[in-house]
């Protein structure tokens, strides 16, 4: 098999998938990246922006890498898996490497590609070790979606927490760790969960987004609230900075679990919900987008109570 | 002749799942492999492989590491990308004489059909189709008949009979024992990650009593305190 192949039906894949999101959320998807397009070509513009953009594409890349679903296949179907993924992963980063090449950011760009060939390469796969059994325990047990991610990504949440903690009188820690903690909990949602489980709270649609958004809330505010007091006693005077990032992070969360249910399918991975979710990650790195984020948790949460209601109607 | 010599495999320190191991499979025969849940199939099929790291031991083809080009590999759970037609699925794996609508004249599957509306049968037999269009000299098989309706099922022994006549070797695990019994020319039990035994074709009658009777021993006497 060699890569061209493979990659042409990937991206026929990706148009399939981009056509059947829709005109509306396609044109809106379009402006966003533009948007983003148009914010990391500036960044690049100059040496120490165009450096901080490949470390987060790399972030992203690793981060990509270790979490394919596809590693079994193509290590039983292919020889030159390596060689595939890096295709891809070139392929994905086409455009930053534009930019850069463009804004003869050269050192950047030798950087890119060096690292994108070493992390094809890696047999990365994140496990938490069995210690998080302890942590898990604290968990309660209507909160599955949080067990199952703290399974997943409990021992990178717990080192960045008390990385987070233990350099909290340095102003820009703080901030960066609760970006990264507020961000994980997206990837929580991914998949959605068989309606058995919605069915067996036996609860109205309106109590289940309740507990849901609370459970959630309550979560993340105890792996922030700590960060943030730590951050306001060694700088007062920023005290506004982790609030209004927790708050950010906060509307966020509640956006997503909205946006979850309000193309909720049991057991599936809908497009919608992750492109939104896509869209929720942004505006985290984005904050401008978060009016029309507001806006569309209002519309989700009535999508989601439409959606749920062949689950939960009994209990209305 | 594949061998394997004194495998051992172990996922962490404390637990071997395949312990000193030593198997001798014979080219151009069907071998099957059964056991309980978690007695170490998947993971000895991985470790013949190579996808599998091994913790001492050797797999040898007539002396020889084996290698991904003489091997194809169906495995249990199979994976498929979604937003892609089967003809697509298909057109991944390069071999210029397999043609995809005959070998479907035996499956009937919609080929120009976006996966993700498959069942879970069909997705299988197509799984089935990628593993024939690779055409590899061995083949390993984790839990072929899984989730496939009795016409696949007989269609699949068919194939499988007529590649062994081709000289093909075929490496393939079920737990379904009579499905085993009907195909294979030799099959082994493994259990707590050995062969416990191994029995040819003529002693296959023996062997299912035997498997039956030692299943019987184990949960028999619970079953009766509990209903």
């Amino acid at each position: 098999m060699s890569v061209c192949p493979f990659i042409i039906i990937r991206l026929k894949q990706l148009y399939r998938t981009l056509t059947g999101i829709g005109l509306i959320r396609f044109i809106f998807l379009i402006a966003l990246i533009s948007f983003l397009g148009i914010y990391v070509f500036l960044q690049t513009l100059k040496t120490p922006g165009s450096f901080y953009v490949t470390g987060a594409v790399l972030l992203i890349i690793l981060m990509i890498h270790a979490k394919r679903t596809d590693r079994t296949f193509l290590r039983t179907h292919f020889e030159h898996y390596g060689l595939i993924c890096l295709a891809e992963y070139i392929i994905l980063t086409l455009p930053i490497l534009v930019f850069l090449i463009i804004n003869h950011q050269w050192i950047a760009v030798a950087l890119l590609l060096v690292a994108l060939s070493i992390t094809a390469g890696l047999n990365l796969k994140i496990r938490s070790p069995q210690g998080n059994a302890k942590m898990l325990k604290l968990i309660p047990y209507p909160c599955y979606e949080w067990k199952s991610g703290m399974r997943r990504n409990g021992y990178i949440i717990f080192s960045l927490w008390m990385i987070g903690l233990g350099t909290s009188f340095f102003i820009g820690s703080v901030p960066i760790v609760l970006f990264i903690l507020g961000i994980i909990p997206f990837s929580f949602y991914d998949k959605e969960e068989p309606y058995q489980m919605i069915i067996a709270c036996e609860m109205s649609t309106n109590r289940f987004l309740f507990n849901k958004l609370k459970m959630q809330l309550t979560l993340f505010s105890l792996l922030a609230f700590p960060l943030v007091i730590l951050f306001i006693i060694f700088n007062p005077q920023l005290w506004y900075i982790p609030v209004v990032e927790y708050l950010i992070f906060i509307t966020l969360h509640i956006f997503l679990i909205l946006a979850r249910y309000a193309f909720y399918q049991p057991n599936e991975k809908p497009y919608s919900a992750q492109v939104y979710g896509a869209i929720g990650v942004l505006a985290g790195i984005v904050p401008i987008l978060l009016p029309v984020i507001w806006l569309l948790s209002v519309r989700f949460f009535f999508k989601s109570q439409e959606n749920l209601k062949p689950y939960l109607n009994d209990f209305n | 002749m594949i061998s394997i010599k004194d495998l051992n495999i172990s996922y962490n320190s404390s637990s071997k799942v395949i312990d000193s191991l030593c198997l001798l499979l014979p080219e151009g025969s069907i071998h099957g492999i059964v056991g309980l849940n978690g007695a170490g199939k998947t993971t000895l099929l991985n470790a013949i492989y190579g996808i599998k790291n091994i913790d001492s031991g050797e797999i040898c083809l007539d002396g020889k590491g084996l290698t991904k080009n003489e091997m194809s590999f169906l495995v249990t759970e199979n994976f498929f990308y979604s937003n892609i037609t089967a003809r697509e699925y298909l057109s991944l794996f390069k071999n210029l004489y397999f043609d995809a609508d005959r070998w479907n004249g035996l499956f009937f599957l919609p080929l120009d059909t976006i996966i993700d509306d498959y069942s879970t049968g069909m997705k299988k037999k197509l799984a089935i189709l990628g593993v024939l269009k690779q055409d590899k000299p061995i083949m390993i098989l984790d839990e072929p008949f899984n989730g496939l309706d009795i016409e696949a099922c007989r269609i699949i022994r068919s194939i499988l009979l007529r590649l062994k006549e081709k000289g093909k070797t075929v490496i393939i695990t079920s737990h379904i024992i009579e499905t085993l019994t009907n195909l294979c020319d030799d099959i082994h039990y493994l259990e707590g990650g050995k062969i416990k035994f191994s029995k040819e074709k003529h002693e296959f009658a023996e062997f299912e009593k035997e498997i039956f009777k030692s299943i019987e021993n184990k949960s028999s006497e619970l079953l009766s305190e509990l209903i």
